[in-house]
């Protein structure tokens, strides 16, 4: 039987190519998109590698023009009026790469044809401790490190994992941008948020760099709003200016990601759309095609069909389509990963290729489904004298 | 072969009652040729799918081959009308979109027959109507005669012992339909198989064993 609709596809290949080509197109739409929302899913299920929840972001947006005398000064004062603050539990400054502001400070380094690129975050003592750093192995810096004669760097697990893999290079010198002494790991620091490419990262000890643009507040849960007057006040008085302002990194988070799952949603909706569209596109034409071939309905029945062979027809008949729809598709979709053409996980085009095919096959099997049964009840003495 | 015993058909509506058939009896032998005539409306096409088994009648029996047939659109009766029953039709209905052979083959295509098998009786089949070189035509590229032999030769591919034949000369001119009619004739004799035709030709009811005159769905003759 399947032999038998495989010529009556190919001898109708003229009107099946655009049913094909229907098909083939919502693969690839539907691929697409998936692959997207699977990479972002991806992403968004990686460790962030830091806190946000009652972390309070303080901008001392003007105080690097001023001499780098006042500006330690200035943190140095800052420093301890809000560690006698009750409410703040530890207080840390950064610069740039502080969470969900996209600002990348980048270096890196060829020795002898090793190449290592890395984004740099430059830290103070405690930063870890404010942040939520989970270290992986060694240990964060401490005050001897302010001293020590080569730079004291940490770096994150994804640097060890991409340049190191399956060794300790612990105390070692490692040389970019200079000679520095890895002294820990830890697990990462994806600051740009979920949806943030990872990165393998370096942590240097800079604390009072004249560049620290920020400092980072833990605050104790449950700290009411009225404590940011506090704060915004203490701010602008030790960097004597008045923009000071405070953000909070849980409302941050939520707004670095709005756009990202605003894009997914939307993209989700056009899939959704699409698949009805299809849906409905090939009930439309499964529906017509059977009305059309009635009296092929009633001849088969008159041949000997049961009702169930000719539903199992009908199926068998899109679902081939379907198949060659897919096999196309699959065919083109699947060059990404054995090409590698992109640099993503090869799993996650293999994932989207499987999700997409089998929507496609479900989608057109439900839509096959009551035109065919519909065309199993035709009654072969009505339709065989209509003609 | 085919016993009909005060079979009659009504289609109902909301509003009418239709009598298609009233009381038919019929006893139809084996290797019979038979014809049925009368005017249009009269009942013929619905007393051959009766036959047929692709319609039910209201009131009666049917007996084919000694079985009685109780579920109409169940498996096994659509078996048996597969072993059992050819059908010729007026407007051929032949599937546009397959080759000649390919239609031939249709009635095989429901029983558990290899491929090769298939080709071969549908090959054999086409040969005995004499259009072996027509294997590989589509039907719109044949005149009416050969598309009516194509059909003879997809009824009597499957070797059934019943042919029913609905009008198989009715679009064709004289001298097709003649042709149509010599092979029904030779089929008749040669593999014994029973015939039933409904024609509104008087000169093609005279070739065959016995006429059937239906008039208003009742038998008269």
């Amino acid at each position: 039987m399947i032999k038998h609709i495989l010529k009556l596809i190919w001898n109708k290949r003229g009107s099946n190519a655009l049913m094909i080509l229907e098909i083939l197109l919502s693969f690839v739409v539907l691929f697409v998109i998936l692959a997207f929302v699977f990479f972002n899913m991806e992403r968004e299920k990686l460790p962030l590698g830091f806190d946000y929840e009652d972390k309070w972001r303080v901008s001392l947006d003007e105080l690097y023009q001023q001499d780098s005398v006042v500006i330690v000064e200035a943190m140095t004062n800052l420093q301890r009026e809000f560690r006698d603050m009750e409410e703040v539990k530890s207080v840390t400054f950064t610069k740039f790469m502080t969470p969900f502001i996209n600002s990348v400070w980048q270096t890196s380094s060829d020795e002898h044809g090793f190449e290592i690129d890395v984004q740099v975050v430059m830290v103070d003592l405690d930063f870890m401790k404010t942040m939520g750093i989970q270290i992986n192995d060694g240990r964060w810096f401490d005050e001897q490190d302010l001293s020590s004669e080569q730079d004291p760097v940490l770096v994150n697990q994804r640097f060890m994992d991409k340049y190191f893999p399956d060794k300790s290079m612990l105390d070692s010198t490692l040389m970019i941008s200079g000679e520095h002494k890895l002294i820990g790991v830890l697990e990462d620091y994806r600051y740009m948020g979920e949806f943030s490419e990872p990165w393998a990262m370096m942590f240097v000890l800079e604390p009072f760099h004249e560049n620290h643009h920020f400092a980072m507040l833990d605050m104790k849960d449950g700290t009411p709003a009225t404590t940011e007057q506090e704060i915004v006040a203490l701010a602008n008085r030790y960097t004597n200016q008045t923009s000071c302002t405070v953000e909070y990194l849980e409302k941050e988070r939520v707004d670095n990601n709005r756009d990202q799952w605003m894009m997914i949603y939307a993209l989700m909706a056009i899939c959704i759309f699409l698949c009805l569209n299809v849906a409905l596109g090939l009930f439309g034409v499964l529906w017509y095609n059977i009305s059309r071939r009635k009296s092929e309905v009633g001849l088969r029945q008159a041949m000997g069909a049961h009702g169930g062979d000719i539903s199992r027809q009908f199926i068998a008949e899109m679902l081939i389509l379907a198949g060659f729809a897919l096999v196309i598709g699959l065919f083109f979709a699947l060059q990404i990963p054995i090409l590698n053409i992109t640099e993503y996980d090869d799993s996650l085009f293999y994932k989207a290729a499987a999700y997409a095919s089998v929507i496609i096959l479900v989608l057109v099997f439900v839509c096959a489904l009551l035109p065919s049964l519909q065309a199993a009840r035709i009654r072969p003495a009505t339709t065989l004298r209509e003609d | 072969m085919l016993q009909l015993s005060n079979i009659s058909k009504i289609y109902r509506t909301k509003t009418i009652e239709t009598t298609a058939l009233h009381q038919i009896n019929l006893d139809i032998k084996q290797g019979e040729f038979l014809s049925i005539m009368g005017p249009s409306g009269c009942g013929k096409s619905t007393l051959l799918n009766i036959m047929g088994l692709l319609d039910e009648p209201s009131q009666g029996h049917l007996l084919v081959d000694g079985q009685q047939i109780n579920n109409y659109s169940s498996k096994s009766t659509s078996r048996f009308r597969n072993e059992k029953i050819g059908f010729i039709f007026q407007s051929f209905h032949l599937i546009p979109d397959l080759k000649v052979i390919d239609n031939v083959e249709l009635p095989l295509l429901y029983r558990s027959i290899s491929g090769k098998e298939r080709r071969r009786l549908a090959s054999e089949a086409l040969d005995s109507v004499g259009l072996a070189n027509r294997k590989a035509h589509f039907p719109s590229q044949l005149s009416g005669g050969q598309k009516q032999r194509v059909a003879i030769a997809r009824a009597i591919v499957g070797r059934p012992k019943i042919i029913l034949a609905d009008e198989p000369t009715g679009n064709l001119d004289s001298v097709m339909g003649d042709e149509v009619m010599d092979i029904l004739i030779n089929l008749n004799k040669e593999s014994g198989a029973t015939i039933v035709m409904v024609t509104h030709d008087e000169r093609m009811a005279k070739k065959t064993d016995r006429l059937v005159r239906l008039y208003d769905g009742a038998q008269v003759a």
